[in-house]
């Protein structure tokens, strides 16, 4: 009932007599750039805030594209960026109308040279080439001057033997100079492939936008792919895509965690932790890390603390379980997963997602992880906690792109000389239609395949179930050792009383008679190791258990790093060759 | 002069701040949520603009929001109130760069005194006294329980961008200091956003004494004798009065002195408050400063005869005082009662709603500051606070008499109010002999 409306005398009418006394004040107007629209929720933000926020912004966390400066600021150190190839010109192989007056427009209007500027930096004090492309010249396209420099510049880094970090950011290829832009596709790839060769480190980091030619060429051959949250990457554009088949398309479809999901790139990196994440992957992939300098004396003093709990002759007056009792710890809830190992066993780990192809299984974990100064790629069947967990977990059932995923790691590991560390905790593979679809068996058999041949220490570590093939898809090793109460089968103990029994429910008999324990395959020479566990292994004993394992592993990697690469392969062979 | 001012802020002293406006003749742009369409600062403005929902965070603390209403209705200042954007020195910035008077200090002032650590170094070496405490700022428990120990229990562990409580804990031994410095710096890291924390000792039985100042940009600083503001419940005033029983002419002049040192030594200019405690030995402690008008800035306004609001005004707009110290007799006793929409009965919970119908006193010496009418609908979103009942008698006796008539005669019907608990402060027999402390709600109500 508010009746104020429209009652009240307005200042202008009290004061009628009173002159303008305010001439020369200016006027208040916003100074251009002070405000900054939101690409992502469209609310006005402040230029400052949103710098001081890693051109983040402050209210929905979408991320702003950032010119080629300041993300060289937000990765090389302060003065050490050097541009490489500046004389490079365009040859408007198209003699497109125009075409050159708009390169020199951009050119000075960007202060740049070209949509990428390529050359050599510092990142925390690990020399690098970097490369980033800039989408506000002609939407970051490649034509000949981008492909070019590109390609130098990974000639020159196989050259001088450095990693490549790239940043992408591109529409595509350059319609203006035609089949010319197309062939940079190719171009550029094969320089990648020389660089790689040569056992080299590519990091692209892709962000907003990456598509077209540059996705489909250059933007997805790193060793490792990360992109920035919310960027959209994909090959065509979602409007054609969209125009294409009539449809509306999912929420989040082509954004960088869509990618993640789908097994395509690494993982989704943050401004703010940028910097130190490319700086832990250059470290990770330098040349003397490799398996063979392991001991080395700049290595030595990083080595673990080895503390020589072997003296407690704890288990000898333990009542044996029987087989059965171990069948159901290596199934228990309490029992730690694969990432509590890799927590307690190793430092830093940086978890890897994707097979490069259909999806990222959460059923395997896989990633690089430091134990002491050495780098070592570790991958596991993991387990959930709950049921939410369980369901993306699998209950540690591992999918065809699981194994593949885990093949994926070996072979960068096996790249670059890096030992690898498998857990091993699986009922068995993923059992169900689509595991069959894409071929659940080709991909445990490529594994067995493939793993006898990978030239770098492998170790696989059996901490739970074993089950059958789904188990070995991950233990084809140059040693396994198994935790005292894990099991290592050709099924399960129900399984087997099914088949030869017809009767499921004498499972508990036919646990006895299976041999499926760590000291029965000892005995059986199917494993070099048991693990001793005093007490069934748990969250509060693992720190213990660990200790033991991190002696063991420090022991493993002593002998091998005295060995050649073919050497491991060889004595790989025999040790199933024996069998 | 100012042609038109911008008030990004709402309730009273949205109206306090366009009257003094309307009377200077300068036209008035009130902001308002969609919450407050109906507001009387909403309507009273010459011109209105709305910055959005009713929530703050979207509306009367949206500063590209308010700054956009001021570029587009031409206005050429703004005026904060209190609360709000009043102490916000980023704000003060963007006007800066738009090209608007913010109607307050500089926002280096105002993070000069907002900044409890800094200030307290300044007021050192302006040689105003403080109460002793850790000279670095703390962040771990561990270390400030040594520090503590130093200073001698009980101590006050206050979070440096607290306010209102909010991050402020007692600890009268070693054995409860560390869960209190851990519930402190808790809720100043979830409240402000930062985990630095002071130590200082706890004046007990102290009084809350504040001294008006004002000052303007050509150096000068007058100040207006204080306020006893120590009848607070849970760190929020409640009554406020001037001059304090407390205070000798001698000890005035000295803490008038000190607020104006505080002022000149960070070259303030705009209206300010110097915070003291003063404990029963009559030492003072300079607590804090207010970089803003103030809630019961009336009180002041009515002992001194000077209107603070268009004074602010005025030398925001570059004019020089209009008064000098030697101007300044405080006549009389004045006292101010905070009305609010809350129900003491219940932990004084807010009490928004209706009002069907109110009635505000009036007669000699009598002044009611309110945004409320007939058939106003307070909303749940904001302070609770709906009108300010200020006094003015001969003595203090006399103004306790009035408020206590003036109380009488108040009327808010449709909503719970705190009317009848201020009478019975008023009615205490330690109120009226003057005996307040800011323990006094406590230690006599129990809360």
């Amino acid at each position: 009932m508010a009746k104020l409306k429209h009652m009240f005398k307005k200042t202008a009418v009290l004061f009628r007599d009173r002159e303008d006394r305010n001439q020369e004040k200016k006027e208040p107007s916003a100074p251009e750039g002070l405000w900054l629209k939101c690409p992502k929720c469209g609310e006005v933000v402040y230029r400052d805030d949103v710098k001081a926020h890693g051109y983040v912004c402050p209210k929905c966390e979408g991320y702003f594209r950032i010119g080629t400066r300041t993300r060289i600021r937000m990765v090389a150190d302060t003065g050490t960026f050097q541009e490489w190839f500046t004389d490079l010109e365009t040859e408007n192989p198209l003699e497109y109308p125009g075409y050159e007056e708009r390169i020199a427009d951009l050119q000075e209007k960007t202060k740049l040279h070209e949509a990428v500027t390529v050359g050599k930096c510092m990142v925390n004090g690990l020399e690098t080439v970097l490369g980033v492309c800039d989408a506000r010249f002609l939407m970051g396209s490649m034509g000949y001057v981008v492909g070019e420099k590109i390609t130098r510049a990974f000639e020159r880094a196989t050259e001088e033997k450095l990693p490549v970090v790239l940043f992408t950011s591109s529409g595509g290829a350059r319609m203006q100079e035609g089949i010319v832009s197309l062939m940079q596709m190719a171009k550029t790839s094969a320089a990648i492939r020389k660089h790689s060769e040569a056992g080299l480190f590519y990091l692209p980091v892709l962000t907003d936008p990456t598509t077209g030619g540059v996705t489909a060429s250059f933007a997805m051959l790193g060793d490792v792919i990360l992109a920035e949250p919310g960027a959209l990457i994909g090959f065509a554009g979602p409007r054609v895509i969209a125009q294409t088949i009539g449809q509306k398309l999912p929420e989040g479809f082509q954004r960088a965690e869509f990618l993640v999901e789908k097994g395509i790139i690494d993982g989704v990196v943050k401004r703010q932790e940028l910097k130190e994440t490319v700086w832990k992957l250059l470290n990770i992939h330098q040349d003397a890390l490799q398996y063979i300098h392991y001991g080395d004396t700049q290595n030595v003093e990083n080595l673990p603390e080895i503390r020589n709990s072997r003296g407690k002759a704890a288990g000898c007056d333990k009542k044996e379980l029987t087989a059965w009792e171990r069948v159901e710890i290596s199934r228990s809830k309490e029992r730690p997963t694969t990432l509590s190992y890799v927590q307690q066993v190793f430092d830093d780990f940086l978890e890897l997602h994707g097979d490069r192809s259909f999806r990222d299984d959460g059923a395997v974990i896989g990633g690089i992880a430091m134990f002491g100064g050495q780098p070592v790629t570790v991958i596991g069947q993991q387990k959930g906690k709950n049921v939410k967990e369980n369901i993306y977990r699998n209950f540690g059932m591992a999918s065809p792109e699981g194994y593949r995923k885990a093949l994926r790691l070996m072979k960068q590991a096996e790249k670059f000389g890096r030992p690898v560390v498998t857990f091993v905790d699986t009922p068995g593979a993923a059992c169900g239609i689509e595991a069959e679809e894409r071929g659940q068996g080709e991909a445990i058999a490529r594994n067995l395949l493939e793993m006898s041949g990978i030239q770098t220490p492998m170790v696989s570590i059996l901490i739970g179930e074993g089950g059958s093939g789904g188990a070995l898809g991950l233990a084809v090793t140059d040693e396994v050792w198994m935790m005292e109460n894990a099991t290592y089968s050709i099924l399960s103990p129900e399984g087997f009383a099914s088949i030869l029994w017809k009767d499921g429910k004498r499972a508990k008999e036919a646990s006895e008679v299976m041999k499926i324990t760590a000291k029965d395959l000892k005995k059986l020479q199917i494993i070099e190791k048991v693990i001793r566990e005093p007490e069934p292994a748990n969250e509060e004993n693992l720190p213990e258990i660990a200790e033991e394992i991190r002696e063991d592993l420090d022991g493993f990697l002593r002998k091998s790093c005295q060995k050649t690469r073919e050497q491991i392969v060889e004595e790989r062979y025999e040790r199933f060759r024996r069998m | 002069m100012f042609r038109k001012i911008l008030i990004a802020n709402r309730g009273e002293i949205a109206v306090r701040i366009i009257r003094a406006c309307r009377e200077i003749g300068i036209a008035t742009v009130a902001v308002y949520s969609e919450a407050d369409r109906e507001a009387l600062h909403t309507q009273l403005a010459d011109e209105a603009v709305c910055i959005g929902p009713a929530a703050a965070t979207d509306s009367y603390l949206n500063m590209e929001q308010i700054l956009s209403a001021c570029i587009a209705t031409k206005a050429d200042a703004i005026h904060p109130g209190f609360g709000f954007l009043s102490e916000n020195s980023r704000f003060v910035e963007m006007c800066e760069k738009c090209n608007i008077t913010f109607i307050g200090p500089t926002a280096e002032m105002m993070d000069k005194m907002g900044n409890k650590s800094q200030a307290r170094l300044t007021m050192i070496e302006a040689g105003v006294p403080v109460v002793p405490g850790t000279k670095e700022p703390v962040y771990d428990a561990k270390r400030g329980a040594a520090m503590a120990e130093d200073i001698g229990y009980p101590v006050m562990i206050k979070a440096s961008s607290g306010g209102g409580g909010k991050g402020m804990r007692i600890a009268f031994g070693p054995d409860d200091f560390e869960e209190n410095f851990q519930v402190a710096q808790l809720e100043s890291v979830r409240g402000f956003g930062d985990n630095t924390m002071y130590i200082e000792k706890y004046v007990q039985e102290p009084r809350h004494i504040e001294f008006q100042i004002m000052a303007d940009k050509f150096g000068n600083v007058v100040q207006f004798g204080e306020r006893d503001c120590s009848i607070q419940r849970n760190h929020q005033k409640m009554i406020e009065e001037s001059p304090s029983v407390a205070l000798t002419p001698e000890l005035r002049r000295q803490m008038g002195d000190a607020a104006v040192r505080a002022a000149k030594a960070v070259h303030y200019e705009s209206a300010g408050t110097i915070e003291f405690l003063l404990d029963k030995e009559k030492n003072f402690y300079f607590m804090e400063m207010n970089t803003r008008i103030q809630v019961e800035h009336p009180v002041t306004e009515m002992v001194s005869g000077v209107d603070l609001m268009k004074e602010m005004i005025r030398v925001a707009a570059g004019e020089p005082l209009s008064v000098k110290q030697e101007d300044i007799h405080l006549q009389g006793h004045a006292m101010e009662c905070r009305i609010n929409a809350e129900d003491p009965a219940h932990h004084f919970r807010p009490c928004p709603g209706v009002i069907e119908a109110i009635h505000l006193p009036g007669g000699n010496g009598v002044r009611i500051d309110t945004a409320a009418y007939n058939g106003y609908e307070i909303p749940p979103f904001y302070d609770s606070m709906i009108a300010k009942v200020i006094v003015h008698g001969r003595t203090r006796q006399e103004a306790i008499d009035k408020m206590r008539s003036t109380l009488g005669e108040l009327i808010i019907d449709g909503v719970t109010t705190n009317v009848d608990f201020q009478y019975e402060i008023l009615d205490n027999e330690d109120f009226q002999a003057g005996e307040i402390t800011t323990d006094f709600i406590p230690m006599h109500f129990n809360l």
